[in-house]
């Protein structure tokens, strides 16, 4: 990103661009240790604005917490909910959170203090301080009480919009958040659009949930390697795709400035760092928190048939090393792209999968058609043969014992 | 396959369904199709009888496929069967922006019916916004006189319902010839999947 476009960017918030003229240092990183939540625990609003705005979230968050669209597995639930419990600051216990099956990398911190996350998130993360670093910033806008700050800023700015109204479109919009072609479905652009903070709000959640997560212990460099991965995959799935990085419902577009925040994250970790301190990634507890639906999420990204984004991801998580779930999906997703040059290298990493003791058994029966397909039906039929005896009730296991005989 | 079929759910949502004199979007009209006559379907390589009376959508060229043909009985937001008849090799099912970040595979001659299941189902995770997809049952059964495949599946839409479908098919002359029955879990899936069988029985190769 270019300084020029920067800049017209920060112009275009005009309420961004005021606030740092203000402060005379337009661009300067905000300081972690200057910040402290404005809230602490059991809040309630007052104000009669805001005490309206409450009322209009119960709302939303009933509708949320009724959808059929939320991942319902206990035990990733209580992980999450502990999570937010250890890194949201005073307002800790208050918080919820709901997991949404939507397989984008994003997540919203809603005015009442609930959090909506996508699926999608927790597919990109490495590990547990990945994750509570992008939880501990969500969490730093209600404490920093933003969505209010936002509110009375917009209101001083424009009489044109109504509140109430909008808050209308966001009840209707959360009772059916549009996973597909998520630009369909108007009413969810509005609360994006109503939760869109601009770059000073979002450099303070930024300067807050580091803070919170060095002071957990976790190491404070995650959350700029996570900006790093985001740039990384947009940037890979444009590549591959030929064209310009440009995502209008992903996480660019209520979170802006991407590049530069992640340059302030890796100062603000240097300064949060103590010299001889050890701290804590937690991988090993990631993996065991959200392992039973590992293979859902990765379901949900690779047969969106994004090649791009797809190998970035699994690419990312293979730096932790290679198993035989990430070989399987490198896999997946080589096939979907449907191209006779990428057929080989589909084959090559079933064959890589089914070396691992983890390969899942859609490893053995895609291996086991690829060597029919080559003309090696012996080995073939031994692969699908070890297929069914993995998944003998496999939907498909009709399909595949027709295989074996003809 | 039929955008305005699959984005039907969008469309809903965001009200310009109205199926007012049979019109969806505002620009895709109807036409009766009468029971017990051969039809022709798609690009005219397939035909079949319908049981009762059905509706074709009016394909358009610039958005759909020549391949590819669309009827509803209620409404393509309740249940529709699709049509693909002689879908040649390296052909999309369904027309899609060149550059799109998702797209759906495209046809090629050597695939198996797992990897032509794999294409229905990123047809509907990409085009139709399905959020949790669940194959019931892939197994050999006879179609156009040939052996081919049956799909059966489920899936959660981001309007918060589940349709279920059953996709039957062959290859026939490394072309692709199949049927798609999609149609709401409850109560409109059982009741017309008889006239989706029957469809299914009567179809026949036109050379």
């Amino acid at each position: 990103m270019t300084d020029a476009v920067t800049r017209r960017a920060l112009l275009a918030g005009g309420g961004a661009a005021a606030a740092l003229l203000a402060t005379g240092a337009a661009g300067a990183r905000i300081l972690p240790s200057s910040l402290q939540p404005l809230i602490g625990p059991g809040y309630r609003p007052t104000d009669r604005d805001e005490l309206g705005m409450w009322q209009q979230m119960q709302r939303v968050e009933e509708e949320i917490a009724g959808s059929n669209l939320l991942i319902k597995d206990a035990g990733v639930n209580r992980y999450l909910q502990a999570l937010i419990g250890k890194v949201g600051g005073p307002a800790a216990q208050d918080m919820r959170i709901y997991l949404a099956r939507i397989p984008e990398f994003n997540a919203v911190m809603f005015p009442t203090g609930f959090a909506v996350v996508f699926s999608g998130l927790l597919l990109r993360m490495r590990d547990e301080a990945q994750l509570a670093g992008v939880i501990a910033h969500e969490s730093s806008h209600f404490l920093l009480k933003h969505q209010i700050r936002q509110w009375r800023d917009m209101k001083r700015r424009t009489d044109v919009l109504s509140f109430a109204s909008m808050l209308g479109g966001m009840a209707g919009g959360a009772a059916g958040i549009y996973t597909g072609d998520l630009a369909q479905l108007a009413q969810l652009g509005t609360i994006l659009t109503l939760l869109r903070y601009n770059r000073q709000l979002e450099a303070e959640a930024d300067a807050l949930g580091i803070k919170l997560i060095a002071g957990n212990g976790y190491d404070p460099r995650s959350m700029s390697e996570t900006w790093e991965q985001l740039i990384g995959e947009v940037e890979l799935s444009a590549r591959v795709r030929r064209k310009r990085p440009d995502r209008g419902y992903s996480i660019f577009s209520t979170h802006p400035a991407p590049r530069e925040r992640m340059i302030d994250l890796r100062q603000s970790a240097a300064e949060l760092t103590v010299p001889g301190r050890a701290y804590d990634r937690g991988r090993e507890r990631y993996l065991q928190g959200i392992g039973s639906i590992r293979p859902t999420l990765f379901d949900d990204q690779v047969k969106l048939n994004d090649a791009g984004a797809t190998r970035y991801i699994v690419e990312t998580l293979a730096k932790d090393g290679w198993n035989g779930q990430l070989r399987f999906y490198e896999g997946e997703s080589l096939r979907l792209q449907n191209a006779d040059a990428i057929q080989d290298r589909a084959a090559l990493s079933y064959a890589a999968a089914i070396a691992y003791p983890d390969a899942p058994a859609d490893a053995w029966r895609w291996h086991g058609i690829y060597l029919m397909k080559a003309g090696r039906r012996d080995e073939g039929r031994a692969a699908l043969q070890r297929y069914l005896a993995m998944a003998p009730s496999a939907p498909d296991a009709p399909f595949v014992r027709q295989m074996l005989v003809s | 396959m039929n955008k305005r079929m699959l984005s039907a759910v969008a469309a809903a949502s965001l009200g310009l369904s109205g199926c007012t004199g049979g019109g969806v979007g505002g620009f895709g009209l109807y036409s009766l199709v009468r029971p017990g006559r051969t039809v022709k379907v798609g690009n005219g390589a397939m035909t079949v009888v319908a049981p009762r009376e059905w509706n074709r959508t009016t394909r358009n060229g610039f958005t759909d496929v020549r391949y590819v043909e669309d009827w509803t009985l209620n409404g393509p937001y309740l249940d529709g069967i699709s049509f693909v008849s002689a879908l040649p090799d390296n052909h999309r099912i369904i027309r899609q922006e060149y550059k799109a970040d998702r797209q759906v595979p495209k046809f090629r001659s050597v695939m198996t019916p797992p990897e032509i299941a794999a294409l229905v189902e990123s047809l509907y995770r990409i085009e139709g916004g399905a959020s949790d997809w669940r194959t019931l049952n892939l197994a050999p059964r006879a179609f156009l006189g040939t052996g081919g495949f049956q799909l059966d599946y489920e899936h959660l839409d981001g309007d918060e319902l589940w349709r279920k479908g059953r996709a039957v098919g062959a290859v026939i002359d490394g072309r692709l010839y199949m049927m798609i029955f999609d149609a709401a879990r409850s109560h409109y899936y059982d009741s017309a999947l008889p006239d989706f069988e029957a469809m299914a029985a009567s179809a026949q190769l036109r050379r």
